[in-house]
């Protein structure tokens, strides 16, 4: 391991006793405990991070924060590798392995740089006017050319080993930051007992007090944020959140927050996720997120050693880290100077400090001589080069004359632009205050108020002072008194803001080189002259025409510079020429932290019957059916296929007897003296006549007139009925008649419940059914053909006393019932059904068969109920009653909906009858080519029968009724189906309905 | 033909966490931050009141049990029946077994609806230091003491599944919930409740 | 977003289900047109502004709510439980 010679010998908040070892591009290097990837770079000599987005030229680190345009990189390896990570932001742990990204073969010689040399032909508007034309070439062609000349890092190819979580969390008071301003804000809103959250998104909180040699009440600022750190952790109701970014503000106090739990280790410590993604309420919050600094647009200035002069202060004061020996600051304002005077108390030679002012004050001037800097006064830096390593740069000064100095950094102070991104999230504008020359927050989402640099008061005393009050009106507005306690806040002077320079022109007679505004996407100011030139002026179509800070880092160290490049052109103002807002997230969010728990198994939340672990037990197959996991089927030893095990199923049921598991279905348990009415209102046929005892088949339409739902409903009492819904439609149908009876027709005597989770269900069917029910039902109960006829429903017990419903319905065509018993019974029931079934043969069967049996029915299930289709499409016109009103009765009547025409039910059986039906196969005239004109309907549901031995099939054709015996086209290019089909009747098996009544 | 029944054969009613979780500990070793007890299936039943006739129900469930059923999200308890708020005019009413539906079915009579509900969901008693922490990777209300105190009740939904729950008289650890999750999502509720608990330790008891 | 109901107090919008504009009636009884049912159905102002809407808590109390809401910023205004606001709006 080498050492780490830009390190200096002592200062910093690193722990110099817990050297880490990590690695860049292969090379093996060392840091400390408390460094990012970036000052750890920087403490090895480590320049040259990456290589740009666009011209692939070489990078360095400007900044040293999340603002950070340049040093973008690939974490860890396998399947752990994350790309696109910002090195400023990265915790350094021990074994960290970082790459540099978007260059090959090598970061240092990189093949695509070519592109730079071509600079002129990948301008604004390139993209656009280049692969404008053929269309066709964009997905073959130009695309993939462009994804791989220009990019950003590699994604894992494996999936991520690791866990994420959401989570909620409430308070009074969200302070967002964690430096001068947001601590005094939670301090004084914590005092007064509020219930405070605060979230930074620096593993240590303190914000530029960890960067800046400052004093607080005549002490070091260190003391100060001890002292208010501990106070803040003995509070019961304070939370701080180290490594938590508040990403996005959302409507009425909800604020999106992500913490990055592990990332600053190798992996996550067992059973702790990597990300936690949150979700936060709050009263009231409080924006303290601090200032991002600007660059200044000159040419080459985006040569690695050119950083902004904030971030030099941070990697000198907090990294211990010296990012260059021989430094020059180029300044606009007062702030700089503070970076010359900590470099030189560090180790390195000022050489220069060159100010864009003419005036400087006297005791700036005695600075420049203590530390024996070179002061050139109203001068600017026209341009920088080196290449991959800063080696100098060419400064203009007052008289217009060129001045070459030799430096390995650049340190640039030109203001600092208020973070008030989370500001705008709710579509409110910032306003630019002229006397600091940024934007400052306007508009505010409701509850959020800003303090501090993120309101543009700069000054630690503002920050201090704002911060207290903020937050202590904040709490009082959560119903909270005023804190007690007192806080010194006095601070230090800091002298004048800066005079921004946005753009150093000229070329100082060789060709002038690329003078960056952002960074990421590799605008440069020639981007935007352009942009104005051809018309692009407002600013949103100055985004889109050079995508101008629509980069990862949304512009934060762009934007201002771009929009007063574009006054500059249009001889605006910069207040004129426009604002940008931001959108959600402030920084990029892994989509795993956005999903939690909720990926694989657990990507949604599903269902198992009550008779579950029996059918695992019978060795059943599983399919996941909306929400719920159903037997598919149960393959016996020796069948070789799916559909050789379900011909058995369901030649057994109509042989003998079968069980199937109908637990899914949705029961809703009605009672009431109206319900009776309230049925006849939801459902298109009558229901007021239904005998006590009885269930009866249902249609329930949508208002629209189409079908919604079916199900069969039965009268327990007298006013006490069971409504049986679709499986899919369980909790949409319950919803709708809520809505019928409270919004509707509240003056019903109707209450309803789900009773769906109370209830395991089976179906037993086949011609030995009610001899297997006499052995499971308890023996007071009769349940002959007399006494328990079809649609015969009633309450009975089994098991001696065990309460039971049981029904005498089918969806197969046999003789059936249904018997309900509470869920926990749910298993011993299908053991009893099996035990009684033993001599007649009992087979379970599945959700296939049971779509098998019901096809020769012709009865229809989901594929026809799709939510596109009248009851007389599906051949049931005459359930819907003339002589009363219900949802969907007037709609139901619209021309459209009646017309002869319409494709309606019909069956369908190939006329070779070795020829497999597939759904969704459109039906064509003999003949007929395949077009849109000649499209007759489609199939909707097709099963093999194995009673006639070929594929059927139900679906939708034009005059389906009339047109038995027809032939037409099944045609299905997808699968390469052609078969010529015969429409027949839907009902395939035993068309009178003999076999129902046994 | 009637034949002799099958009651010989044994019905046994399972719970509805069997096969879902097992006692012991799970997750980070050390102390249990996180206790849970999977409670085994008790009498269940919703009760509804008719539209503005509330009061004549609520007179007679509070003459036969000696309390006063909430008409706001509450629960309260008495003599081993606990009755919990469950939206404008129902309650889940919970018994110690079965036949106190029964009993409550004759309480009520023609004054509302009762809706036997035993076995429809499956229970989890909750505490512990780290409970709040575990349960606010779901739960989408705030269980803060201000907010949700000793008797507090709340419909809601925790990962996505839609839970009933209340909060106990504290305990030994501080805060008790109860949470009724459907019977058919046991499953999915444990797998996310147990990958929640995980790293503060959790102790699980499964009554059988 | 948030709503506060009435029943359950303040909740994330997650739980509620939107459905539509509070204000049509519905044309009950065979008398009612085709003409009116569609009025009922189909027409629909789009305020930039106030709207009075109907939503559900389903995955909480399962009650219908009547919310007033400004469509430009989701401010809410006003949510009324049912049936007193529909028989206060009907007269
Ligand atoms: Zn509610």
């Amino acid at each position: 391991m080498s050492p780490q010679p830009f390190r200096t010998p002592a200062g910093g908040l690193i722990d110099r006793a817990k050297p880490f070892g990590f690695s860049f591009d292969g090379r093996r290097l060392e840091g400390y405990e408390g460094d990012t990837l970036a000052s750890a770079l920087l403490a090895n000599g480590v320049r040259l991070v990456g290589r740009s987005f666009k011209y692939h030229r070489p990078r360095g680190i400007l900044s040293a924060g999340s603002e950070e345009p340049n040093a973008l990189v690939e974490l860890r390896s396998g399947a752990r590798r994350e790309p696109n990570t910002r090195a400023t932001t990265a915790e350094l742990f021990d074994g960290l392995e970082a790459a540099s990204q978007n260059r090959w073969p090598s970061l240092d010689f990189d093949l695509l740089s070519v592109n730079s040399l071509f600079g002129s032909a990948l301008a604004a508007g390139f993209y656009y006017k280049t692969f404008m034309w053929p269309a066709a070439f964009w997905e073959r062609v130009y695309e993939p050319l462009i994804r791989r000349a220009a990019g950003l890092g590699r994604a894992a190819v494996a999936a991520d080993p690791d866990h994420y979580e959401k989570a909620f969390a409430f308070c009074d008071v969200l302070v967002i930051g964690g430096g001068p301003a947001g601590l005094s804000a939670a301090l004084s809103a914590g005092r007064a007992g509020a219930r405070v959250i605060l979230c930074d998104e620096d593993f240590a909180l303190g914000g530029r007090l960890l960067s800046d040699r400052r004093m607080i009440g005549g002490r070091p600022a260190a003391d100060w944020l001890a002292a208010t750190l501990a106070e803040l952790e003995s509070m019961p109701d304070m939370r701080l959140m180290r490594r938590s970014t508040v990403f996005g503000v959302y409507d009425h106090g909800v604020y999106g927050v992500v913490e990055r739990v592990s990332d600053h280790l190798p992996t996550p410590p067992p059973f702790q996720p990597r990300q936690r993604s949150w979700r936060i309420t709050a009263k009231r919050a409080i924006l303290a997120a601090g200032a991002i600094e600007r660059p200044v647009v000159f040419a080459g200035n985006d040569t690695p050693g050119v950083m902004l002069a904030g971030a030099v202060r941070s990697y000198v004061n907090r990294f211990g880290v010296l990012p260059g020996r021989e430094a020059v600051l180029f300044t606009t304002g007062d702030d700089g100077w503070t970076t010359a005077r900590d470099l030189a108390d560090a180790g390195a030679r000022v050489v220069a400090i060159v100010d864009a002012r003419a005036e400087i004050d006297a005791g700036l001037r005695a600075l420049a001589e203590r530390i024996g800097a070179r002061l050139v006064t109203g001068a600017v830096v026209e341009s920088a080069h080196g290449g991959k390593a800063l080696r100098g740069i060419s400064v203009r000064n007052a008289a217009g004359h060129h001045v070459e100095m030799a430096c390995d950094l650049l340190a640039v102070s030109n203001g600092w632009n208020p973070t008030l991104h989370l500001t705008s999230h709710q579509n409110t504008r910032p306003v630019w205050d002229a006397t600091i020359a940024a934007f400052v927050p306007g508009a505010m989402p409701p509850g959020l108020v800003a303090a501090g640099s993120a309101a543009g008061r700069f000054r630690l005393e503002q920050a201090l002072d704002g911060g207290a009050r903020l937050g202590a009106e904040a709490a009082a507005e959560c119903g909270h008194g005023r804190g007690a306690g007192t806080t010194d806040r006095t601070a230090d002077d800091e002298g004048l803001p800066a005079t921004p320079v946005w753009r150093v022109s000229g070329g100082s007679g060789r060709k002038r080189g690329k003078a960056f505004v952002d960074f990421q996407n590799d605008v440069t100011d020639f981007d935007i002259e352009l942009s104005a030139r051809e018309g692009f002026r407002a600013v949103e179509h100055l985004k889109r025409y050079t995508t101008l800070g629509m980069a990862t880092d949304q512009g934060k160290t762009s934007n201002v510079s771009g929009l007063a490049l574009m006054a500059e052109q249009t001889g605006k103002l910069i207040p004129d020429t426009g604002t940008t807002i931001f959108r959600p997230p402030y920084t990029p969010v892994a989509i795993g932290a956005l999903g939690g728990h909720h990926r694989g198994r657990d990507f949604r939340p599903t269902r198992i019957s009550p008779t579950h672990a029996w059918s695992e037990r019978q060795g059943a197959v599983f399919i996941e059916s909306g929400a719920w996991i159903r037997a598919q089927y149960y393959p016996q030893p020796g069948e070789r296929d799916w559909l050789e095990t379900v011909n058995r199923e369901v030649l057994a049921v109509r042989a003998g007897v079968g069980v199937c598991d109908v637990s899914t279905l949705g029961k809703i348990d009605l009672q009431g003296r109206d319900v009776g009415v309230f049925l006849d209102r939801v459902y298109c046929n009558t229901w007021s006549t239904l005998p006590i005892g009885k269930a009866r088949y249902g249609l329930m339409l949508r208002e629209d007139g189409f079908v919604m739902d079916d199900g069969t409903t039965s009268r327990l009492a007298d006013d006490h009925y069971l409504m049986t819904t679709t499986t899919a439609n369980a909790g949409k149908v319950m919803q709708h008649l809520e809505f019928c009876h409270q919004v509707l027709w509240p003056e019903l005597d109707v209450r309803m419940v789900s009773v769906s989770e109370r209830w395991a269900q089976a179906a037993i069917a086949g011609p030995r059914s009610r001899d297997v029910l006499r052995g499971v039902v308890d023996g007071q109960h009769d349940i002959s053909d007399d006494a328990f006829p079809y649609l015969a429903a009633r309450e009975v017990t089994v098991g001696g006393g065990i309460p039971a419903r049981l029904f005498r319905i089918s969806f197969s065509g046999e003789r059936a019932f249904e018997l309900a018993v509470p869920s926990g019974f749910g298993d011993a029931m299908m053991q009893a059904i099996m035990a009684s079934g033993r001599d007649y043969g009992i087979t379970p069967y599945g959700l296939e068969a049971l779509g098998v049996l019901r096809i020769e029915k012709g009865h229809v299930a989901g594929s026809e109920l799709n939510g596109q289709t009248t009851a007389r499409d599906l051949g049931l016109g005459k359930m819907m009653s003339s002589k009363k009103d219900y949802i969907g009765r007037l709609m139901a009547t619209r021309p459209a909906l009646v017309e002869a025409e319409r494709p309606t039910l019909a069956g369908f059986r190939p006329v070779d009858a070795s020829q497999r039906l597939r759904a969704g196969a459109h039906f064509l005239g003999l003949g007929q080519p395949a077009s849109i004109e000649n499209d007759e309907g489609h199939m909707t549901s097709t099963a093999y029968s194995p009673h006639l031995r070929s594929w059927i099939g139900l679906g939708r054709i034009r005059n389906g009724a009339t047109r038995i015996g027809e032939r037409v086209r099944a045609y299905d290019p997808v699968r390469n189906g052609d078969v010529v089909v015969e429409i027949c009747n839907p009902v395939f098996f035993d068309p009178e309905g003999a076999r129902l009544h046994g | 033909m009637a034949e002799p029944s099958s009651s010989a054969a044994g019905w046994r009613s399972q719970s509805a966490w069997a096969g879902v979780a097992v006692s012991g500990h799970l997750g980070a070793d050390g102390g249990a931050g996180v206790t849970v007890c999977c409670l085994r299936d008790v009498g269940m039943a919703t009760l509804i009141a008719p539209k503005r006739r509330e009061a004549a129900l609520i007179a007679a469930v509070e003459a036969r049990y000696g309390m006063r059923l909430p008409e706001d999200p509450r629960t309260v308890e008495n003599g081993g029946v606990r009755a919990v708020w469950a939206g404008p005019d129902q309650w889940l009413l919970v018994t110690a077994d079965v036949s106190g539906v029964e009993t409550l079915r004759e309480v009520i009579a023609d004054l509302g609806a009762v809706s036997d509900q035993t076995g429809s969901r499956a229970v989890l008693r909750v505490s512990g230091r780290a409970i709040r922490a575990a349960l606010a990777k779901g739960c989408m209300i705030d269980l803060h003491d201000g907010s949700f105190p000793v008797g507090a009740a709340a419909l809601s939904s925790i990962a996505h599944i839609g839970v009933h729950l209340w909060r106990l008289a504290d305990g030994p650890d501080g805060a008790v919930f109860e949470i009724a999750a459907p019977r058919s999502i046991a499953g999915s509720f444990w797998s996310w409740f147990a990958a929640s608990a995980a790293e503060f330790g959790c102790a699980v008891v499964v009554e059988s | 977003m948030r709503i506060d109901c009435p029943h359950c107090g303040s909740r994330d919008v997650q739980e509620f289900i939107y459905l539509r504009d509070a204000g049509p009636r519905r044309p009950d009884g065979m008398a009612a047109t085709l003409a009116e049912m569609h009025v009922y159905l189909h027409e629909r102002d789009n305020p930039a502004g106030r709207h009075r809407e109907l939503w559900y808590h389903g995955s909480g109390c399962r009650a219908w709510l009547v919310v007033t809401r400004d469509t430009r910023t989701h401010a809410v205004f006003a949510v009324e439980a049912l049936p007193a606001s529909v028989e206060s709006a009907s007269t």
